[in-house]
Parts: structure tokens; C-alpha cells; sequence
């Protein structure tokens, strides 16, 4: 009892589920309003479209591999969908073009990650700025906004009384299925245990190739379902939109408990994650703090996250002296998670 | 040719690769500064290759300091944010204090640098972070104390001493003092890749970190070296970068990582470690600003350069690689050739 009372202390999600009371209890302080029924749901809105792409994010994480590109899709895809709509297509087509063309850009990243066996870091750093260009190339200067409130209100739109956003629950909806094709499907096991092992995924029969392809489809599918979300929140699509987003999206993914050297994490804690980071925004709003000292503590958060999470992993191997003695020598990373790159770099 | 190759030693097949990508550069170099003198009006005047001069000087200066980096398997996104934020240092207390020397202000810049570099770097190796989050985040943290600082205003160039002005127009020997600062930092580094002990173990921790530990290298510090220095050289990049363009604000380089770091890919640096040249880097950043200053010529637009630069490192990574594993190949089908003739020899 004791031990099983000690197994869910540790647990990653208590800790954020803790840290979202805690900083619940820091915005009251900052306002009487927070804990009204329509500002806490509406408190996750501004930010339904970053959680959609942390979601995404997360299996290419948990896959091992990384894809920063992500924002710079949500732009390209919401100009394109938005200069076809501009020219005169109705706006559900337009939208559904527009999704295809986000696949279209992450299966990109996938193949030169996955076939040409590339490292991720640098082919989607690449992509990051070449997709960023393309939308400016499709989209430079003005903006476009004339969308119809039936498709905006996925985005900015209620239900219930004015108090429930259409948003959130297009949020949960995703989280919910993501989550099932996390944890539920073999495909779900197999991203796991490609992250956890490729070689050894490899030798026990499993499609690692389409696997590691498909996580990054998903990632440009999930930027353009938020890109989406992003066009009726904001009611508009310009090539400079989600720009400043990157940092929310991974400090969610990390903030989240997912491994940043793949294997491990799950879509709950994402979920928890990103409700933390925008109540942590909010607060800070609350609190007149600007913009940029804003993205000053979610920086310090994200690095938080993986330090805490590096000192949890010490102690629960026991090996805390070891670790210790190693850090004084400042050896930098833990010898599986090097291994793992050994393996990377030598296929 | 082929059976030439097969001649070689395994050291000169790689220095054959790498002379081959030098050779590249030179080639396309070459071809893009035809095309632009066709295209591009103004190209060929002396003035345009004194502008190219100085604004490659300051992406060599940082894109050395972000090679070491690179050598040792990681990367700093957050040079873009250093280079901005000492730059402002070094426009702010010049501009509060005019009689201050001008090597003290490029003194603090690249003091300023170099704790941040530090930063990063202790992140990294005693955080045990890896490198693409932690400079992540001190890209938004460094920009971010960077607008605290500035709190919305900026500098502009009439607060700012004339001494310090014309130190970017200055042309000792005929050539701008920007470019023989960015010459003397090249060949300090090459230098020093090459000879230094400590410096040759960033190839030895890029190429197999595992391998470098067990040879007795300690690997978290000279990754933190490698940060510092370039943290130091990205201060003395935004020193540089503050005499170029003396109205500065919090948006200063913004997004200048993303140069550097084309340079240094096209430039022949490995991503994954281990292996490059600062004189593949130097002729990589050569490229990527005539390109850069030929787009601006044809008026194109700021997103064309991003795009570019974009497209170029993925090209570049793709080429890599693809050569790589050809070398790689031919080393083992070598190997398997001799193990053939010997036996005896590989039995034992």
C-alpha cells in the first residue's frame, strides 16, 4: 500500500497535476475572477492550437526524432488554404486542401528523415525555414479574413450558454484519439519501441522505415488541423502566424514527461502539460508581466523539466552516488541515451 | 580514377571528400557571383564586395565559434540571441559612456558572451540537456532579457561616438577592419582545431563520444569549453554586428542563427560530430552572403534568404550523407578485401 501510495507520488503526471493546483492557487490570488466556471474553461483556448501540435510532436519525441518545423507548416498550410478560399472555393474544400498540404510537408520531413535516414534535428531545422518561406512566397504582406463564423467557430466559437468553447473539446476529442493511437494500437508499440531501441525494433520484424515516416505525417497532419483551430480563433491567416509558438509546443511535450531520447511519455501527461503551461500564461497576464518575460519563464520551465525529470530517473535507478561522482566529472549525458545516439548515427 | 581512389589510405579518402566539398563551394561560388553579375545590378561594384565583406566577417566570426559546437555532436541555437543582446550591451554603454575605449566595450561584449556560452554549456553537460532544447530555451530566455533591457526603445547611431562609427567603415591596408578581424578569428581557430590537445578532442567527442570517454577525454568539459567559445565569439560577433548596424533594438539578429548555422552545414561541418574544416566553413559563409546580397540586389523579398537558407541545409545534409556513406562503403568493401587476402590473419 505504502509502496503503490509511493509509485503514484512519483508519477510524473501527479507532479504537474500538483503544479497546476499550485499555480490555481498563485492566479487567484492575482484575481478573484479565475476561478469563475467560464474562465476556467475558457483559460485553455488562446492555446488549443499549440496543444494540437504538442500532440502531433509527442510521437515524433517518443519516436526518437524531433521535428522543430512544425509552426512554420501550420503557416504554410493555413495560406494555402487561405489563398484557395480567397479564390473562390468554398471554405470546408479550401480546408481539407489545406490539410492534405500539411501531410504533404510532413511527409517530406519524413522521407529524408526516414527513407534517406537523415538526422531529424537538422532536416526540420531546414524545414523549419524553408516551409516559413513558402508561406510568405504564397501569402506576403496582408492577411486574409473573411472566413464564415460555420468554420471559425471550431476555432473562437460556444456552445452551452456562451461558456463551453467549441475549441476545447476539439482539443479533448484529439487528445482522446491520439491518446488511444498512442497507447491502445500496435502502431502505438511500435513507435515506443522504436524510440526505445531502433536496432532492436528493426531485428524483431517491425516496419521501422514507415513508422518513423508515418509519426512525422502525423506531426503535419496535427499542424494543420491546428492551423485549423488557429484560423477561426484569430479569424484570420497570415504567413507569419504561430511564428513564436515553437517554445510552448516543446515545453508542453517536455513540460509533459515525454523523453526527449524517445521510449517514454504519454498523452495524458501532454495534455496536463499544456493546461499548466496556458494556466501559467494566464497568470502572468493576470500579473502585467510582457510578452518577453513571459517566454523567460516558460525557457526556465522547459529547462526545469528535464532537469527534475533527470534527477526523478537518478533516483529511481538508486544509482544516485554514481550519477553524482559522474556530474562532478561533467560527464554530460546518460550512457543509454548515448547509446541510443551511437546507434543513430551508425545505421 | 577509381582505382585511384582504391589506392588510398583511409585518411586520404577522407581528405580527398573533404578538398571535393572545398573544391564544391569554390565551384558554386564561383557560378553564383556569374549569375548574379548578369542579374543583379550594382554586383560587381567594389562598394556592393566591401558591404559582402563585412557582413560575411560577422557570420564567420560566430559560424567558427558555432563549429566547435557542432564538432562535438551538438548545436547553439541561441547564437542569434547572444549576438543581439551584447550587441545592444556594447551600443548602450557606449552610448551612456562616449570617453569609454572601444576594446573595452568589445571586452565586455564578448565577456558577456562568453557567460552566456557558459550557460549554455553547463546546461548541457551538467543538466544534461540536450543541446537543441537547452539552447531552445536560452534563445527565448537570451531574447527575452535582451527586450527587458532595452524595455522597447532602441539605440540609434547618433547616440553613438564616432570612433566606434567608423571603426566598421575603416579600411586598414585596403581591406575593412571588419574582415581582418573575421581573418585573424579563422585563423586563430583553424589553428587551434588543428594543434591545441583540448580542441582535438571535440573531433574525438563528435566522432564517437562513448569511445572518447573510455580514451580518458573529459567530455562534459570540453563541451562546455566548446559553448563558451561560442558564446564568447558570438559576443565578439555582436560587437561587430553593433558597428555595422548602429540602430539597434531587441529585434537585433533575430533569426541570425539560422545563417550561421547554414554556413556551417554548407561549409562541410558534420551534423552528427566529428568532422570539418573552418576553411570549408569560411568559404560556406562566403557563399551564403553573396547569395544573400544578390537576392537583396534583385530586390527580392527578406523570406526568399530564409527560404534559401532552409533549402540549403537540407541539401547539404542530403549530400553529406549520401557521400558518407559511399566512403563508408568503400572502407569496407576495402576492408573485406584485405581480410580475404589474409585469412589467417583475421582468424586470429
Amino acid at each position: 500500500m505504502k509502496e503503490l501510495a509511493g509509485r503514484v507520488l512519483v508519477r510524473w503526471e501527479t507532479l504537474l497535476v500538483a503544479a497546476i493546483v499550485a499555480v490555481g492557487i498563485w492566479s487567484v490570488t492575482l484575481s478573484p475572477f479565475f476561478l469563475r466556471r467560464a474562465n476556467l474553461l475558457d483559460l485553455v483556448t488562446p492555446y488549443v492550437y499549440i496543444g494540437l501540435m504538442a500532440f502531433g510532436l509527442t510521437f515524433v519525441v517518443i519516436a526518437g526524432e524531433i521535428d522543430i518545423s512544425v509552426a512554420s507548416i501550420l503557416a504554410a498550410s493555413i495560406v494555402s488554404f487561405a489563398q484557395i478560399f480567397a479564390h473562390g472555393v468554398s471554405v470546408w474544400p479550401a480546408a481539407l486542401i489545406g490539410l492534405a498540404i500539411a501531410g504533404g510537408l510532413g511527409l517530406v520531413n519524413g522521407l529524408l528523415v526516414g527513407v534517406l535516414n537523415l538526422p531529424s534535428l537538422a532536416v526540420t531545422l531546414g524545414t523549419m525555414a524553408a516551409y516559413s518561406g513558402l508561406a510568405f512566397v504564397i501569402l506576403s504582406g496582408e492577411g486574409v479574413a473573411t472566413f464564415p463564423t460555420s468554420f471559425t467557430k471550431y476555432g473562437g466559437g460556444y456552445l452551452a450558454n456562451n461558456e463551453l468553447p467549441i475549441a476545447l473539446l476539439v482539443m479533448l476529442g484529439f487528445a482522446l484519439g491520439l491518446g488511444i493511437l498512442l497507447h491502445r494500437t500496435r502502431f502505438g508499440r511500435y513507435v515506443y519501441t522504436i524510440g526505445s531501441n531502433r536496432e532492436a525494433a528493426r531485428l524483431s520484424g517491425i516496419p521501422v522505415t514507415r513508422v518513423r515516416v508515418t509519426v512525422f505525417v502525423i506531426s503535419g497532419l496535427m499542424a494543420g488541423i491546428a492551423g485549423l483551430v488557429y484560423v477561426g480563433y484569430f479569424g484570420s491567416a497570415r504567413a507569419d502566424a504561430a511564428q513564436l509558438s515553437l517554445l510552448d509546443i516543446v515545453t508542453a511535450v517536455v513540460l509533459g514527461g515525454v523523453g526527449i531520447f524517445g521510449g517514454t511519455g504519454s498523452m495524458p501527461g501532454v495534455l496536463l502539460a499544456l493546461i499548466l503551461v496556458a494556466e501559467v500564461r494566464n497568470g502572468m497576464q493576470l500579473a502585467n508581466l510582457s510578452g518577453q518575460l513571459q517566454n523567460i519563464v516558460i525557457g526556465v520551465l522547459l529547462l526545469a523539466a528535464i532537469v527534475v525529470g533527470n534527477l526523478i530517473a537518478a533516483a529511481r535507478t538508486g544509482s544516485r552516488p554514481a550519477k553524482l561522482r559522474r556530474l562532478r566529472k561533467g560527464v554530460t549525458a546518460s550512457a543509454p541515451a548515448e547509446a541510443k545516439v551511437l546507434v543513430d548515427s551508425n545505421p | 580514377m577509381i582505382a585511384h581512389v582504391r589506392a588510398m589510405k583511409p585518411q586520404e579518402l577522407a581528405a580527398a571528400a573533404f578538398r571535393l566539398r572545398e573544391i564544391g563551394i569554390v565551384l558554386a561560388l564561383f557560378a553564383v557571383i556569374v549569375f548574379f553579375s548578369f542579374r543583379a545590378d550594382n554586383f560587381l561594384q567594389a562598394s556592393n564586395w566591401q558591404d559582402i565583406a563585412q557582413n560575411v566577417s560577422i557570420v564567420i566570426v560566430v559560424a567558427v565559434g558555432e563549429t566547435m559546437v557542432v564538432l562535438t555532436r551538438n548545436i547553439d541555437l541561441s547564437v542569434g540571441s547572444i549576438v543581439g543582446l551584447c550587441a545592444y550591451l556594447v551600443a548602450a554603454s557606449l552610448a551612456h559612456h562616449p570617453g569609454m575605449p572601444i576594446v573595452f566595450a568589445a571586452l565586455i561584449s564578448v565577456a558577456a558572451g562568453l557567460g552566456l556560452g557558459l550557460v549554455n554549456g553547463l546546461l548541457v553537460a551538467v543538466g544534461r540537456i540536450p543541446a537543441i532544447i537547452a539552447t531552445l530555451a536560452t534563445l527565448a530566455i537570451y531574447r527575452g532579457i535582451d527586450a527587458e533591457i532595452t524595455g522597447g526603445k532602441n539605440i540609434t547611431a547618433y547616440q553613438l561616438p564616432d570612433r566606434f562609427l567608423s571603426l566598421a567603415a575603416s579600411k586598414p591596408l585596403g581591406f575593412p577592419a571588419l574582415a581582418w578581424i573575421a581573418v585573424a578569428v579563422a585563423v586563430v581557430g583553424a589553428a587551434t582545431l588543428r594543434f591545441v590537445p583540448w580542441a582535438r578532442d571535440f573531433y574525438a567527442i563528435g566522432s564517437n563520444p562513448d569511445a572518447a570517454r573510455f580514451a580518458g577525454i573529459p567530455a562534459g568539459r570540453r563541451i562546455i569549453t566548446a559553448f563558451a567559445l561560442s558564446g564568447a565569439l558570438a559576443g565578439l560577433g555582436g560587437f561587430l554586428f553593433a558597428s555595422r548596424f548602429p540602430t539597434l533594438d531587441s529585434a537585433a539578429a533575430n533569426g541570425f542563427e539560422l545563417t550561421v548555422i547554414t554556413a556551417v552545414v554548407i561549409g562541410g561541418v558534420n551534423v552528427f560530430g566529428g568532422s570539418g574544416t573552418i576553411l570549408g566553413v569560411v568559404l560556406g559563409a562566403v557563399l551564403v552572403a553573396t547569395i544573400s546580397d544578390g537576392f537583396t540586389l534583385m530586390r527580392l523579398d527578406e523570406f526568399w534568404k530564409i527560404f534559401f537558407n532552409g533549402f540549403a541545409i537540407v541539401a547539404a545534409v542530403t549530400i553529406d550523407a549520401l557521400v558518407t556513406r559511399r566512403l563508408q562503403e568503400a572502407l569496407r568493401r576495402r576492408r573485406a578485401a584485405l581480410l580475404v587476402a589474409q585469412p589467417a590473419r583475421s582468424e586470429a
